[in-house]
């Protein structure tokens, strides 16, 4: 683009030789080391005045300097600029460097005297802590033992009430086996009175009932079983007591009897008697027929006979519970009332004969029938003889 | 003329008198900046070595620099500038031994507020530990009263 004129082309060169000589009266660009040593001021401003305090006379040469590189750069002085900025910087970052050093080493009196008291505090409480722990491991301990001792006992309560339960089962099986036994005695008992023949349904009941008993007994039902026993036993007692009257009657009908055969046995040993049994309705007379006791009419005991008396009156000790009538008879020849008189003070010389022979005559009955119920023929001397006799009698049913 | 002759000739004399005098004494200087300039390179070796955390490099960095202008501006027989030069360099040299026992300093510190954390980590625990101690020793004895 070219100027149109003269005065253009003026006009133009004028403001080249403005510009050339505003370019030459200008401020130079701050150096770089100015620049930073102002940033660095700037950065620590705030604490400036601590640093100032520190290190008076490093801070002072910075300042000196700085002032000195400012007006060097605003007189475009550059290379004084730069050097007196470099010794600023130098100056201020050590003033910096011995502020940081003291400030550094009082933090670190400081950490070291909150560390002497952590350690002191970290030691009462590792103190504590291990005695609270230990406390606290009595107390576990104690408490574990307690636990243990609970346990023990609940265990040796619990052992204690199964050997409860065991002995009472025991104690059940006991008395069901005792009451089975009671039950079997009192069976036994009316076995002995024979109350299966004379109680038949008492002693049946009591048969089953001792039956259902050692069946409980087996199946370990105890309870069942003394139930069924004691029933057993009453019933078997029911039976026993009914039967035996009956029995007692039958044994003593049977006892009679042997001893009614006994006494049939014994009594014609004696020596010189005849034996017969007369019965009469229910009552049995055992006869024993004594003759020749006595000479023609006397009443009293011819001798020679105390073989045969001693011998009625040891048959009269051995069955002792017999009632006994001594009989006198005579012959028929007399009066009746005489004969009668003599048989009867015969019967009373032989019973007296007898008593002196010890033997109990509450027992005896005396009476003298004459020549009543004569034992042979009267006819002829030897039958008359045969009849004045007497006789014992013992009665029986 | 011959006065002025002998005048000339003292001034001759004069000068190389003084032009050898005076190159003495610039090769005396150079030696003494020489010197100057090794022992500060020596102890930049030491800086180095004492900078076990390495916190300062840049300034050592910085330094050689310097020493190396210095050398070469010593080479150029501008004594004046290296004197400046070596005189910024010692100061360089102060500002980086206090930098370097900042950074130990600093070291200590962290290593200190590190111990502490852990000792306040571990009261706090103990603390814990020991209110759940208490607490724990407290049911059991609720529990079997």
């Amino acid at each position: 683009m070219r100027p149109k004129s003269a005065f253009g082309r003026a006009q133009l060169g004028l403001f080249g030789v403005i510009l050339a000589v505003g370019a030459a009266c200008a401020t130079p660009p701050k150096p770089r080391e100015l620049e930073v040593y102002d940033v660095l001021r700037q950065n620590n401003q705030a604490r400036l005045p601590d640093i100032s305090k520190r290190s008076p006379d490093l801070v002072a040469e910075a300042e000196r300097r700085s002032g000195a590189a400012h007006d060097e750069w605003q007189s475009n002085d550059l290379d004084e600029c730069r050097a007196n900025a470099l010794l600023a910087q130098i100056k201020l970052k050590t003033a910096i460097a011995l502020y940081d050093q003291d400030q550094l080493k009082a933090q670190i009196q400081s950490l070291s005297s909150q560390e002497s008291h952590a350690q002191e505090e970290l030691a009462g409480l590792s103190k504590d802590l291990a005695s609270e722990q230990e406390k606290l491991a009595l107390l576990q301990k104690y408490v574990d033992a307690r636990k243990t001792a609970e346990a023990d006992k609940a265990q040796a309560m619990t052992e204690q009430q199964k050997a409860q339960a065991e002995q009472e089962k025991l104690s059940q099986q006991l008395a069901a086996e005792q009451k089975i036994a009671t039950a079997q005695l009192a069976m036994r008992t009316a076995d002995t009175v024979e109350a299966a023949q004379y109680a038949k349904a008492d002693y049946t009941a009591a048969t089953d009932l001792l039956a259902k008993a050692q069946s409980a007994l087996k199946a370990s039902d105890f309870t069942s079983a003394q139930a069924a026993a004691d029933a057993a036993k009453r019933s078997a007692d029911l039976a026993a007591a009914a039967a035996k009257p009956q029995y007692e009657q039958a044994e003593e009908s049977s006892q009679n009897k042997a001893r009614n055969e006994a006494l049939a046995r014994d009594a014609p040993t004696i020596p010189g008697v005849k034996v017969r049994i007369d019965p009469r309705g229910d009552l049995q007379r055992l006869v024993i027929v004594v003759p020749e006791l006595f000479t023609k009419r006397e009443p009293n005991i011819a001798a020679g006979h105390d073989m045969v008396l001693d011998g009625i009156a040891g048959l009269l000790k051995k069955y002792p519970n017999y009632p006994v009538q001594v009989i006198g008879y005579t012959d028929n020849r007399g009066r009746s009332t005489e004969l009668i008189a003599l048989s009867a003070a015969r019967a009373q010389a032989v019973y007296s004969a007898l008593a002196e022979r010890g033997v109990d005559t509450k027992r005896l009955m005396v009476s003298g029938l004459g020549g009543e119920e004569p034992f042979t023929d009267n006819r002829s001397s030897a039958g008359r003889a045969k009849n004045n006799r007497v006789e014992i009698v013992f009665l029986y049913h | 003329m011959t006065k002025r002759k002998g005048s000339w000739r003292g001034a001759v004399v004069a000068l190389a008198l003084g032009t050898a005098l005076t190159g003495r004494a610039f090769a005396g200087e150079e030696d003494d900046l020489q010197r100057q300039i090794d022992t500060q390179k020596s102890s930049v070796v030491d800086l180095e070595r004492l900078d076990e955390l390495k916190a300062v490099g840049d300034e050592i960095a910085l330094l050689r620099s310097w020493l190396d202008e210095a050398w070469n501006l010593r080479a150029k027989h501008e004594y004046d500038q290296v004197r400046d030069v070596l005189d910024r360099a010692l100061k360089q040299e102060d500002l980086i031994r206090a930098k370097i026992i900042v950074s130990k300093l600093r070291a200590q510190e962290q290593r200190h507020e590190a111990a502490l954390k852990d000792l306040n980590n571990r009261i706090a625990r103990t603390r814990k530990a020991l209110q759940d101690t208490v607490d724990k020793k407290k049911a059991i004895e609720r529990t079997n009263s």
